[in-house]
């Protein structure tokens, strides 16, 4: 097993493929976050705030697609799409029992290796794939959805980006991982409905155009009241899931996709029958 | 219709290549029948026909392989996939839906077909395989061979024009195995598909084989031509033809009645020489069943049964599926209780020891015998192996590099073949040095070099003064090895004696070589080439 702690590319990011993701993930961004970023005074602001979050409820489906076409198109072979077939039903079914009980939430936890052992392509595919899936089966879909579903596809794509380890530093590093992208994922989440959400005249309200530190001291405070009651136990569990489930869902999904053998380069070449055939 | 030229293949990251510059043409409706050793290239070849070698597995493939005229270069195996159906050893991992018929509608969904040529396309596949019955049965509730029938039935309905099968029968029993074959037999005959088979089974399936490719393994040039001709050199045989060998029939029969019809010179060669007289064998007693009976619900699963089995024994348990023989296995490891009787396995009742005093006493090897191995690799399950039994490090190991050396540790279970499986669960079970071994079907998907090992170890084992116990329905590893054959029928004892008398003159239970010989007693081709070298050839 000398692969052990390398990621392989399970599903390939060509350079445009790339550039499609970085452009939508800096949309999504701006999606999440175009609260503490928006300038230009009050009026404005206020203007916004009610029509932003549809404009993005709107263009952040069609810019998932746009990418998740892409990858289709270059790189998801059968292989690929049916270990991402498996995964995402497996994550579906891990998200049915747990909606957030508690801060139980296990579906990380299968996203996280999968995205260490198959890369961040897979990754991030594998997140969004998993949460529309789920939210199919729960019924969850909404407005939250496009959130929810980069949320996932970034903690995925994360985890395919983290530094080669081994053995009990890799089980630390992503359980590490795991609780760190919790906390995020959570906060991030609060900050899509958080400018209508907390309504107006709260002490951590959100101000139209207040500037950047203001707001964002203020998101804090919602985010500490709300939800972070729920985020840290979420966290933990989650970290702790890795810590005793990892291994071995590590290397089940290491061998699946040694069976499958990805990335290993197929070649190829024709002889001419009177020529001598070349050796091996 | 399938055509390799100069066809190499190299897997990534491999030394050697593993198929070596193959000529190999199959024309239209033949049944062209592929042997060789475990690990020859077998596989590789057959995956190389729908081009899943090397699109699939990646790899440097030189040359061209085609298939009614379509390059696996320029066509993907899902562009095959009308022209050839693949039929993989385990029926189970190639399903993807629940039920029969679904199962086999799935393959034409996938290529698009319109509904009515599906529904239409299902009720012909269903007769052809004598499927109907089964229609609305989950596949799960399905015997192996049944679920081999349909796994072909989902190839079938694409109306493929060529069917690649990889050792279709070696996950099931004997019995399964001759279903699954005559299936086959009849869609060679009936239908004139062109017809790939990796096969160990070679017995059933020779006489009807156009042509044989035999693949040596080691980059050695295949060997293509007649099956009469190509099983002469053939390393991997069975044991009619190593008899036709011994005899030096020319050509060779494929059949035991054409080796019948041969054999009347070899007979008279033989005449008066008498098959070596086995003693015996009367250790003293190990284990005993006394007028033990076992019911599941309604049904009698053993009824008043009685056996003892003395050290150094080796008992072949015989009998259809279902006549009791895993049950009677079941009882001497003391998986459960007997409704009625008394077990005994070295002076205790197995069903109530302890499991660690147990394992020490009797070890069962079931017939999956992966169910025993649940460790990460090969090294991880002997290691967990010793823990668990309380043996010294390392004693596991041993046990396994004296069943099969070499093994790699690094390994995991689950990709082992058939035959290292078996070894390594063998190892496990064997590793507390169990007086009484029992063995449930232990050649399923051994190749002919893999059931002469097992044979060899058996006779070890029963000469340190073990005693096995087996249930089989593989009369040529009874025939070779067994001390006494127990027959059973609807959970009764139907015969018990030594295994010559008990298998010789039955036509069910005859090996081979006795059917040719008959009604002289020999058993295997070693006694017969013995008689002959001990006394002068005549005439």
């Amino acid at each position: 097993m000398a692969d052990r702690g390398r990621a392989v590319t399970a599903v390939r990011l060509r350079p445009r493929a790339s550039l499609l993701l970085v452009v939508t993930s800096l949309v999504g961004i701006v999606g999440f976050c175009w609260p503490l970023l928006i300038q230009g005074g009050a009026a404005t602001a206020q203007a916004h705030s009610s029509d932003a979050p549809w404009i993005f409820l709107a263009v952040l489906p069609l810019l998932l697609a746009v990418v998740l076409s892409e990858l289709a198109e270059g790189s998801l072979d059968a292989k690929s799409i049916a270990l991402l077939g498996i995964l995402a039903a497996c994550g579906a079914a891990l998200r049915v029992p747990s909606p957030g009980v508690a801060g139980f939430e296990p579906v990380f936890f299968l996203l996280i290796p999968a995205g260490r052992v198959l890369g961040r392509g897979f990754g991030f595919v594998l997140g969004a794939l998993t949460i529309v899936v789920s939210a199919l089966i729960t019924g969850g879909v909404g407005p939250w959805l496009p959130f929810q579903m980069f949320g996932a596809a970034w903690m995925g794509f994360g985890a395919g980006c983290l530094p080669p380890a081994k053995g009990r530093a890799e089980l630390g590093m992503l359980a590490a991982y795991a609780a760190g992208a919790g906390i995020l994922y959570g906060a991030l989440l609060n900050l899509w409905f958080w400018p209508f959400g907390a309504g107006t005249a709260t002490a951590f309200s959100y101000v139209p155009g207040a500037g950047l530190a203001h707001n964002l001291h203020r998101f804090f405070l919602f985010d500490l009241t709300t939800s972070l009651g729920f985020d840290i136990p979420r966290a933990l569990t989650n970290a702790l899931m890795v810590l005793v489930l990892g291994r071995p869902v590590l290397n089940a999904l290491r061998r699946a996709s040694r069976r499958a053998s990805f990335g290993a380069p197929v070649e190829h070449v024709p002889v001419r029958l009177d020529g001598p055939a070349p050796a091996g | 219709m399938i055509r390799f030229e100069q066809v190499s293949f190299t897997y990534d990251g491999a030394a050697r290549p593993t198929l070596d510059r193959v000529d190999l043409a199959v024309h239209e409706g033949e049944l062209c029948v592929v042997v060789g050793p475990t690990g020859s290239g077998k596989s590789t070849l057959l995956r190389a026909v729908n081009g899943l070698v090397p699109h699939f597995t990646g790899g440097r493939l030189t040359g061209d392989v085609t298939v009614d005229g379509r390059s696996t270069r320029d066509f993907p195996p899902r562009e095959l996939a009308d022209v050839v159906g693949m039929v993989g050893q385990n029926p189970a991992a190639s399903f993807v839906t629940d039920s029969v018929e679904d199962e086999l509608a799935y393959t034409m969904e996938n290529l698009g077909l319109d509904p009515t040529v599906m529904r239409r396309r299902v009720e012909d596949t269903l007769d052809l395989l004598g499927l109907h019955e089964l229609r609305d049965r989950p596949l799960d509730t399905l015997s192996g061979g049944q679920q081999q029938r349909v796994a072909i039935g989902a190839v079938l309905t694409a109306s493929p024009r060529v069917l690649v099968l990889d050792e279709p029968t070696s996950a099931l029993d004997p019995a399964a195995a001759e279903e699954v074959l005559a299936s086959l037999t009849r869609l060679v005959h009936d239908l004139g598909l062109t017809v790939l088979l990796a096969e160990h089974r070679l017995e059933r399936v020779l006489p009807f084989a156009d042509a044989v490719v035999l693949v040596p393994g080691r980059g050695a040039p295949l060997v293509v031509g007649p099956a009469a001709e190509v099983m002469a050199e053939s390393p991997v045989a069975p044991p009619l033809i190593e008899l036709g060998r011994l005899a030096g029939w020319d050509p060779l029969p494929l059949s035991v009645r054409d080796a019948r019809r041969l054999a009347g010179g070899l007979r008279l060669r033989l005449d008066g020489a008498r098959p070596p007289a086995s003693a015996p064998v009367t250790g003293a007693r190990l284990a005993s069943a006394a007028s033990v009976s076992v019911h599941y619900g309604e049904v009698t699963a053993l009824d008043r049964v009685s056996l003892a089995v003395g050290t150094g024994e080796i008992v072949a348990v015989m009998g259809r599926n279902g006549s009791g023989k895993s049950t009677l296995l079941a009882q001497l490891a003391g998986v459960r209780a007997p409704t009625s009787g008394t077990v005994r396995v070295d002076g205790a009742d197995p069903a109530g020891l302890a499991p660690r005093d147990l394992v020490a006493r009797v070890g069962l090897v079931p017939q999956d015998a992966g169910v025993l191995l649940y460790g990460e690799s090969v090294g991880a399950e002997c290691s967990a192996a010793d823990r668990d039994t309380g043996l010294v490090p390392g004693t596991t190991a041993t046990v396994l590099e004296r069943v099969l050396p070499g093994m790699d540790p690094e390994r995991h279970p689950r990709d082992l073949s058939e035959g290292q499986r078996l070894a390594l669960a063998l190892a496990v079970v064997l590793a507390p040095a169990p007086p009484l071994l029992l063995l449930d079907e232990p050649t399923r998907g051994l190749d002919y070099p893999g059931k002469a090992r097992l044979v060899a170890l058996l006779a070890e084992l029963a000469a340190d003064g073990h005693a096995v116990v087996m249930a089989t329905h593989d009369v040529e590893l009874v025939a070779r090895v067994a001390t006494r054959a127990v027959v059973l029928a609807e959970g009764e004892v139907v015969g018990d004696g030594p295994a010559r008398d008990v298998v010789c003159h039955s036509p069910v239970f005859a090996p081979q070589v006795a059917k040719v010989l008959s009604p002289d007693p020999w058993l295997t081709v070693d006694e017969v080439r013995a008689a002959l070298l001990g006394e002068p050839v005549r005439g």
